[in-house]
């Protein structure tokens, strides 16, 4: 189906084509991401329950 | 008048949060659309927490052409007709080609394109506060994951 006239012929807000973040959506979608790297992920981002130090 | 000239008359360019998209693609015969998605966005536009700008469908054929549809194509919006009114048509043509470079041929994407309301009070603070934004981004999971299992592992090598 077309495009509404309003898209057409105006510059675009997007400026080159877009690289594919496969590796990313894999890992955020559903069921996709072991249990536990997940658990250590939210472990290492949650305030007060880092696993490491910074230096 | 177009819903973009209502939008910026009612609101300053100094308001106006950070604005991102996303392009989500459902590869040929994985799509199973229960309405959930939509149940979702709904919740964080009512919450205050986002603006949904624009959103566009497209379909990459195997020969990789790209059709594009408006939400309004869909045949029952239910819920999201209420969204659809309120979209800011962002995207232009030039657009459409730019984000289907990312998709496989034979898939379906979902673009949404929307304003981080929650960031737009802290961001004009921070001008307020003579502050001006130098850098920002988003933090793969991985990159979080390998920066972890690197320091395991250099523990376990210096153990």
């Amino acid at each position: 189906m077309p495009l509404r006239a309003a898209r057409v012929g105006r510059v675009g807000v997007i400026g080159h084509p877009v690289a594919k973040t496969a590796v990313v959506a894999k890992a955020v979608t559903p069921g996709a991401a072991p249990v536990a790297r997940t658990a250590v992920v939210a472990a290492a981002v949650t305030p007060g329950r880092g696993l490491r130090r910074r230096i | 008048m177009a819903a973009t000239e209502t939008v910026m008359t009612d609101r300053s360019l100094d308001e106006l949060g950070p604005v991102d998209y996303l392009v989500v693609e459902f590869p040929a015969g994985v799509a199973n659309f229960t309405g959930e998605m939509a149940k979702e966005l709904l919740a964080l536009v009512d919450a205050g927490t986002i603006r949904v700008i624009d959103i566009l469908i497209l379909t990459k054929n195997a020969d990789g052409s790209i059709e594009p549809m408006e939400l309004s194509d869909i045949g029952e919006l239910g819920e999201l007709e209420a969204l659809e009114a309120q979209l800011a048509e962002l995207l232009a043509e030039d657009d459409v080609v730019h984000l289907a470079a990312a998709m496989e041929p034979g898939s379906t994407a979902g673009v949404l394109i929307w304003e981080n309301l929650w960031a737009a009070p802290f961001a004009s603070a921070a001008r307020r506060s003579g502050g001006r934004l130098i850098a920002n981004g988003r933090i793969p999971i991985q990159a979080i994951i390998a920066s972890i299992e690197a320091d395991e592992a250099a523990a376990t090598e210096g153990a």
